[in-house]
């Protein structure tokens, strides 16, 4: 599903400041469209993650930052495992 | 049932700030984002994460404790784990390499696999993009040219073929997301749902409509103006037809496959005036054969 801002904040439960803050801080990257940005069901698991880790883990601002850096190379590591894994 | 306390390992004296702490000491191994490979650690962190619902929340936690709700007062919806899209095949803006930049420059097997799986990425189709288009029933037996607005404010124009059904998927290739590379456009595929028309109805290639006529029509015979899909046509009313009576125009229905059209049939329904009328009741009171006439004789009663 492709949602515009509005749509993403109703369905990912977060404040517009809240989501101007991530959005500064690249921890979310919308497709960027003519007339705005779009999210995908994708940004919106990834919100999701991004508020257990603040708010039930209660891991701060540069906690995030680092953990989702990580996560992204794990990610991009572990794709490369798979296809290698098919290839094989 | 299996006892929150017992799920996060804690005392049932244990104070709040024990529970979060115990929460957080489980949730950072089992969170399935924090463990992508980890199948296993999804139950057990739904389970976790269904405890501290209970116990975290100290209004629950009064509750459960007073045996006013059970431990399953705190199901959750299912729920989509970054996980589940971060390892995909679509490109996304949250690829990153760096974690294995450095074998990418060997010139072993290892780093050859590795490049050719970058490029592969590089070049990757575009994703389809699904919509919903509504149109009449009309558009849908005669096909139609509409135009779309896509959620990001631009337009797709459709050409609607003749014949559609109900949820059939029209496919626009290259008119989806855009691919990364030389990867190309992905398709966007279209559901089309027809609206349906207060008038027609249509089973298969056939089309039905009910047609409204006066009793002289029914009696005298006439020709009357009927609506079908394409616009009007005339058709004769033979004499003596009754409620019921169903007539076929040829070709008017919905295209076939193999060409040519399904007929469209038309049902009269016999109405009388809406105001009783004096000279009608005069005529059917003098017009004996009419009461002799019982249409129920047939039916066993």
């Amino acid at each position: 599903m492709i949602m515009n801002k509005q749509e993403f904040l109703t369905y990912a439960g977060l404040q517009t400041q809240t989501l101007e803050h991530w959005l500064e801080q690249r921890w979310l990257i919308p497709d960027q469209t003519g007339v705005g940005a779009n999210f995908s069901d994708m940004d919106v698991a990834r919100a999701r993650l991004i508020g257990n880790l603040q708010t039930d883990l209660g891991v701060n601002d540069e906690g995030v930052d680092i953990i989702l850096h990580l996560l992204d190379q794990l990610h991009g590591l572990r794709r490369v495992l798979d296809k290698m894994h098919k290839d094989l | 049932m299996t006892n929150p306390y017992e799920i996060l390992g804690v005392a049932p004296t244990a104070s709040s700030a024990d529970i979060q702490k115990a929460y957080r000491k489980l949730a950072k191994t089992l969170h399935p984002d924090l463990n992508p490979g980890d199948k296993a650690a999804e139950e057990k962190f739904k389970e976790v994460v269904g405890a501290y619902d209970l116990l975290g929340d100290a209004e629950k936690r009064k509750r459960f404790d007073d045996g006013e709700i059970d431990a399953t007062g705190a199901e959750r919806p299912p729920q989509h784990f970054y996980r589940d899209f971060a390892t995909s095949d679509h490109a996304h803006p949250y690829t990153n390499n760096s974690g294995f930049a450095d074998f990418l420059d060997g010139d072993d097997a290892l780093a050859e696999l590795l490049r050719r799986s970058e490029r592969a990425r590089a070049n990757r189709r575009g994703q389809d993009l699904h919509y919903r288009l509504p149109i009449d029933f009309v558009e849908s037996i005669t096909g139609a040219n509409k135009r779309l607005t896509l959620p990001d404010g631009g337009t797709l124009d459709v050409t609607i073929p003749p014949g559609m059904v109900d949820g059939q998927i029209l496919r626009l290739r290259g008119k989806g997301a855009p691919g990364t590379g030389t990867g190309g456009h992905g398709d966007a595929l279209i559901e089309v749902e027809i609206v349906p028309d207060r008038r027609f109805t249509r089973e298969g290639d056939d089309i039905s409509l009910e047609v409204p006529i006066s009793l002289t029509e029914a009696v005298l015979g006439g020709r009357i103006r009927v609506p079908t899909p394409t616009g009007d046509v005339t058709m004769t009313v033979p004499k003596g037809s009754n409620t019921g009576t169903t007539m076929r125009l040829r070709g008017k229905g919905a295209p076939r496959r193999d060409g040519g059209h399904g007929d469209q049939f038309v049902k009269l329904r016999v109405v009388l005036p809406k105001s009783p009328d004096p000279e009608l009741e005069a005529f059917v009171s003098s017009w004996d054969k009419g009461k002799t006439f019982n249409p129920r004789e047939d039916s066993a009663s």
